[in-house]
């Protein structure tokens, strides 16, 4: 396989974008990536674009080829991903792979959201499936989980809001968050129960959004920028649904993980700056075991101790994350990478990591038979 | 002639999972199935054994668990589920299995993880048009604490 790169970036604020489409939205992203990059749509050998509900909510459908071409690539392959919150994270695994195999030069991963539609309730398995019907909503299985690591280790419901309470933090000093303002932990605590333990800001938000990325074999990198971040592996791994399925430790998380040390060859002590899959607060918890940032059990603890804080040992969500960005599903995968791009080049302003070189994207989404459908985990390095 | 309309009771979520009233002193049984070949268990029953693809037997599963963890949901109920529902994941006693279920409602106070609790069915929420919907249900097999 071919060594691949990031050459470009671009992204819109995450928000409520009432009076735009998702195509405009997007086509804002891709245009972005492609100006950062300097790259030509006649230079883009492949597109994959990543959303999630607008068939639901819009009856939209193979939008990619909408955006694209509003931004001038035509003709080319285009896919469109849905992996539930993976699915921009999903898309960009694509596009490593169809560049790393050899087949494409340069590739375009674009994804886009929009949830502030009347009515929208909370995410579920799909209407057919015996979990949703029974009336399984995604933060209840997170909240079972949440039990179950109280129970086991007896992590606490202060050490759980010190993740959004940190979030939040650094979503302060990023331009895009959609949630800037600073939160205690009794904040968080003390607002509305959603799910017994989580409450509603240890919850993340819903969002609208769009982020892009041009990816460029590596040998090739350096006719787009003197700084290409390099794809050191790509890891997309689906669920097992063994039962009885084990709520801690998460298997599919750690495999995810695991596999993406291995073909990186390199080990958590390596990892100076992580983004991860924070939609609610017990999940950074648990992707801090799975990552292999503290041992099994530890993760509350971990979150109290201000190490994944900016500032700290390894700082985490650094980009605020998904509790203060929000969450528009299709751009969510896709703005944790472009947060560790920025991040490697050293251009993350106020919240920037110092002496950042390698830095890690991780994402989950869906649930099936209570396993995560889909783990996504890239390792980016300078 | 306009054929008399047939009263019909609540439908269960979906066919197949759980036996159906009226119930003879063993109650509800929810309907898991076995593979003959690997011998393991599986609730809901699949297409076929996913580690053998043979065809697989159904049977009835314990109606008595233990619960593993639980929460309790008090927002944005789908299915006209009367707020707030309960969901668990209950182990099913001798069967190896761990099931999602909800779990009854009017004991919030008393839920534990660990606690013993057993199979019901009852009319709860919708079928997502409206109409009465069966569910199964664990409730715990101690008495009310308060």
């Amino acid at each position: 396989m071919r060594s691949v790169s990031v050459v470009g970036t671009g992204i819109i604020p995450f928000g409520k974008h009432l009076d735009q489409t998702l195509v405009q939205l997007g086509r804002q992203a891709a245009l972005n990536a492609l100006r950062d990059g300097g790259v030509k749509p006649s230079e883009v050998g492949i597109g994959f674009f990543a959303n999630f509900l607008a068939a639901h909510t819009f009856a939209e459908f193979t939008i990619g080829q909408n955006v694209f071409w509003e931004v001038g690539i035509n003709k080319v392959p285009v896919l469109n991903v849905e992996n539930a919150c993976t699915s921009g994270s999903s898309a960009f695994h694509m596009a490593w792979l169809s560049i790393a195999s050899g087949q494409y030069d340069v590739a375009i991963v674009a994804g886009a959201e929009k949830m502030y539609v009347p009515g929208l309730g909370l995410i579920n398995s799909g209407e057919t499936q015996l979990d949703t019907r029974l009336g399984f909503v995604v933060p209840a299985g997170f909240a079972m989980r949440a039990k179950r690591h109280m129970h086991e280790y007896g992590t606490t419901a202060e050490q759980l809001a010190c993740v959004a309470v940190k979030n939040r933090k650094h979503g302060s000093l990023n331009p895009i968050a959609q949630y800037k303002d600073i939160l205690t932990v009794a904040d968080v605590l003390n607002s509305p129960m959603i799910c017994d333990p989580l409450t509603r800001l240890s919850c993340c938000p819903i969002g609208d959004g769009a982020a892009a990325l041009i990816l460029c074999a590596s040998s090739k990198a350096r006719r787009y920028t003197h700084n290409p971040i390099a794809i050191r592996s790509s890891v997309l791994v689906t669920g097992g649904y063994e039962n009885p399925l084990s709520l801690l430790p998460w298997e599919t998380d750690f495999r995810g993980c695991r596999l993406a040390y291995e073909k990186a060859g390199l080990g958590p002590k390596d990892i100076h700056v992580a983004e991860c899959h924070d939609a609610f607060t017990i999940a950074e918890i648990l992707h801090y075991e799975a990552l292999g940032f503290c041992p099994e059990g530890e993760g509350g603890r971990l979150a109290m101790s201000g190490e994944t804080s900016l500032g700290g040992k390894r700082p985490v969500n650094v980009s605020g994350g998904l509790l203060s960005k929000g969450h528009p599903l299709g751009a969510t995968g896709v703005a944790q990478i472009i947060e560790i791009v920025l991040q490697l080049k050293a251009k993350a302003g106020p919240r920037q990591v110092d002496r950042a070189k390698v830095g890690i994207a991780h994402c989950m989404g869906g649930d099936k038979d209570g396993d995560g459908k889909s783990c996504t985990v890239n390792i980016l390095s300078v | 002639m306009k054929e008399k309309e047939v009263q019909r009771g609540p439908e269960p979520i979906l066919n197949g999972i759980f036996t159906l009233p009226p119930y003879d002193k063993e109650g509800p049984r929810l309907i898991g199935a076995l593979c003959a070949r690997c011998t393991r268990r599986f609730f809901p029953p699949p297409f076929v054994c996913p580690y053998c693809l043979d065809e697989i037997e159904e049977v009835y599963l314990s109606s008595q668990g233990t619960l593993h963890s639980f929460t309790v949901v008090r927002v944005k109920a789908p299915y006209g589920l009367p707020l707030p529902y309960c969901l668990g994941y209950v182990d099913l006693k001798d069967d190896g299995l761990r099931v999602l279920a909800l779990i009854d409602p009017t004991r919030i106070e008393d839920l534990r993880i660990g606690m013993e609790v057993a199979l019901c069915v009852k009319e709860f929420g919708d079928d997502g048009k409206g109409n009465p919907a069966l569910r199964y249900m664990f409730s715990p097999k101690t008495e009310k604490l308060s």
